[in-house]
């Protein structure tokens, strides 16, 4: 997945230490296998090339996963996407917006989650148009973070602090010296401070942003992330940062409320307990947090739902 | 000439070589700058060497001028090959008497190269031979006595040599990126029958003796001299040094057709500095697949799949300061999260690429490196020596086997 995963597990002997290490990493590579789509015999490669054409059979797992990325595509309205990428394509050669650009409509015409369609007896997927993909780069690291919370569970591990790429955090039980792990979140324009800290225990935070950054780098906007409303990157430099008690969730939410309305974003917080989300605005030269508090459910909201 | 040569500032201690693509033979478009080469064994090797060669033929100005093989089949083949301007011989005697030859190129079965090879440097020729260079130890001295005797080049085919992924590994471990190396890994598995030619009435007749020679221990120690010789050589050159002794085993274990080769070893040469080699081979299950590992302190390099892998990656300094307040039991706000960090390059599953050029062909670039050292009329020495002791130590680890015996170098045999 392009990154780099820490895992850190407090007080485990050696022996064991190394053969969690060795389980979970086998894990780790197995998804990375089955969900990335440059490989070029991973179920997503495989559902890219041929969906269009006919209609695929997934297994339990890689069905339930498409299955879920389309339950998050319609309580996020749209905002959770992965079907974008050809759109990310475009928009990497190209500055100008040019709303009669044929080539952008085309593609804009191609394209969106509700064009995937899902057969739950059958278990198949298939694509109503050619120009369909599907990219899981938002949903994978919180996928195997899922995973390996109940690996760790299920080796009895009480206290554990993964990250993976920093972007998407699992943190189990309390940090050795008591309480939560307190999760601060890096201000990249003042690297080494925290704009927000987060309490975790037995639960995850997971960042999406527009832009990257390496060892040898600032942050950089590198244009990936599409705003599915308006068929365009998100130019305004900025990340939202979710947490929650399902790794995935978090995963998947914070990269749709990085396109959402606040509306979308309140109505989703009312439908889960224990979520928190902020965003962060780096557009004024400094980072800008603004917290979402869990509102009090609305009486008539909650008579819709 | 590749990018990942030109680019790359060469070890002149380790791999002298690699400076003839910097320095290469002033070589003129003239018929009479010509290299004129002669190609003795058109069979499957020989048929890539000769096609190599042919695509070296107008950057380098050198022409396939003779053909040879014993074999109809394989003879007509050179012919239709080089449209039939090479002179075609069945007897490589013949050839080399008759045709005006700067080099040739030996491509036969293991069992007739010592011959072939001491009558072209004695002939003034000089010799690229395939790997390994003979079936007995003294014939392989025999080999390198005529080539130092003669004064002619003689080059052993481990193409690894000339391969841009080895060279920026022996770069890497020189630098000292791995640490100190303290082990090599490495094991060639298959599964295959190895049957060349199905066609010859099944193990133990004339024909098959002679067409799948590779499994009759006359004309060849298997998997060891055909496959092992290649790893022995990259073991050598990456220690710098050949073993001090070789351990090992082997038995026909799953091919038990009549074959007289082992289709299962194992071995273990030990190196100077204590460092130990483990090499095993077998034909009877593939999932492995080929690869030397360099076990370092610091690092692993896996020469076959170009790839690098760090013991000990720098960790962000937010895990430090978390596991220190862990230490220190203080529970702390680290800046731990944001955006996801992505590395400065490619990796995959966890390491890096050694090389950009991944798939090079490297036995076209030994071939270009040979014809310019025929055309400055010297090669490294080292480039020799390494041919000869793989190919020594491939007989030594094949009695080893045969004995079950810690087998060391014999006097005789010390260059």
């Amino acid at each position: 997945m392009n990154t780099r995963f820490h895992i850190i597990i407090p007080g485990i002997d050696d022996e064991s230490g190394d053969r969690l290490f060795g389980a979970v990493k086998q894990e780790v590579n197995r998804i990375e296998n089955k969900l990335s789509r440059f490989i070029p015999d991973s179920d997503v490669a495989m559902l890219n090339k041929k969906a269009a054409n006919e209609s695929v059979r997934a297994d339990d797992e890689f069905f339930e996963i498409i299955n879920a990325c389309r339950v998050c595509w319609d309580i996020t309205e749209g905002a959770f996407d992965p079907t974008l990428r050809p759109l990310m394509e475009y928009w990497k050669s190209r500055s100008e917006v040019d709303e009669t650009d044929e080539k952008l409509n085309g593609i804009k015409d191609n394209i969106g989650m509700g064009k995937v369609q899902i057969d739950s007896e059958l278990k198949t997927i298939q694509f109503d148009s050619d120009g369909l993909e599907i990219d899981l780069g938002g949903f994978g690291k919180g996928y195997a973070l899922e995973k390996v919370k109940y690996m760790l569970k299920d080796a009895s591990v009480k206290s554990a602090f993964i990250s993976f790429g920093e972007s998407s955090i699992l943190a189990l039980g309390e940090h050795p010296a008591g309480g939560s792990w307190k999760i601060g979140m890096n201000d990249y324009l003042n690297p080494g401070h925290s704009l927000h800290r987060f309490y975790v225990s037995g639960g995850s935070v997971s960042t999406s942003s527009n832009f990257f950054v390496s060892d040898n780098g600032r942050l950089k906007n590198h244009r990936h992330v599409i705003d599915p409303r308006i068929g365009q990157p998100v130019e305004r430099c900025c990340s939202v940062s979710v947490s929650a008690e399902s790794p995935v969730l978090a995963e998947m939410l914070s990269t749709a409320f990085l396109v959402s309305s606040d509306e979308v974003i309140y109505e989703v917080m009312n439908q889960y307990d224990h979520l928190e989300v902020i965003k962060v605005d780096y557009e004024s030269g400094q980072g800008i947090v603004t917290e979402f508090e869990q509102k009090e459910a609305d009486p008539m909201v909650q008579e819709d739902n | 000439m590749t990018a990942a040569l030109a680019g790359t500032s060469v070890l002149t201690t380790s791999m002298p070589w690699f400076s003839i693509f910097n320095n290469p033979a002033a070589a003129g478009n003239g018929p009479s700058d010509r290299v004129r080469v002669g190609v003795i064994g058109v069979g499957s090797r020989g048929r890539t060497l000769l096609l190599n060669l042919q695509e070296l033929s107008e950057s380098l100005n050198v022409e396939i001028a003779a053909v040879c093989d014993t074999w109809e089949d394989h003879y007509q083949r050179a012919i239709e090959l080089t449209e039939g301007k090479a002179e075609a011989f069945y007897d490589y005697r013949e050839m080399i008497d008759q045709v005006e030859l700067d080099a040739v190129v030996i491509a036969t079965p293991l069992h007739e190269h010592a011959h072939q090879t001491v009558d072209c440097l004695n002939a003034g020729l000089h010799v690229f031979c395939e790997k390994a260079m003979a079936r007995h130890l003294d014939e392989v001295k025999d080999m390198y006595d005529a080539h130092k005797d003669s004064g002619n080049i003689l080059l052993v085919g481990h193409q690894r040599l000339f391969n841009p992924v080895y060279l920026q590994a022996m770069e890497k471990i020189e630098r000292g990126d791995i640490g100190p190396i303290t082990m090599l890994r490495g094991w060639w598995h298959r599964n295959t029958a190895w049957v060349f030619y199905d066609d010859t009435g099944g193990r133990g007749t004339d024909l098959d003796r002679l067409r799948n020679w590779r499994f009759y221990d006359e004309f060849s120690a298997g998997m060891l001299t055909e496959l092992g010789s290649h790893h022995f050589q990259v073991a050598n050159w990456v220690l710098g040094n050949q073993p001090i002794s070789v351990m090992g085993s082997g038995s026909i274990n799953h091919f038990d057709d009549g074959r007289e080769v082992y289709d299962n070893f194992a071995l273990v040469f030990k190196y100077p500095k204590d460092i130990h080699f483990s090499y095993d081979c077998i034909t009877s299950n593939r999932h492995n697949g080929m690869q030397v590992q360099v076990l370092g302190n610091d690092g692993t390099i896996e020469l076959e799949s170009n790839m690098w892998f760090e013991e000990f990656p720098d960790d962000p300094p937010s895990i430090e300061d978390l596991i220190l307040s862990m230490m220190e039991q203080e529970n702390e706000d680290i800046p731990i999260g944001g955006a996801t960090w992505i590395p400065d390059g490619p990796i995959r599953l966890g390491g890096k690429y050694l090389s950009p050029e991944y798939t090079m062909n490297d036995t076209l670039l030994y071939l270009e490196g040979f014809i310019n050292f025929v055309r400055k009329g010297e090669a490294p020495q080292k480039l020799t020596d390494e041919g000869y002791h793989a190919s020594i130590w491939t007989l030594l680890a094949e009695e080893a086997t045969k004995t079950g015996q810690e087998v060391f170098l014999p006097e005789d045999f010390i260059i």
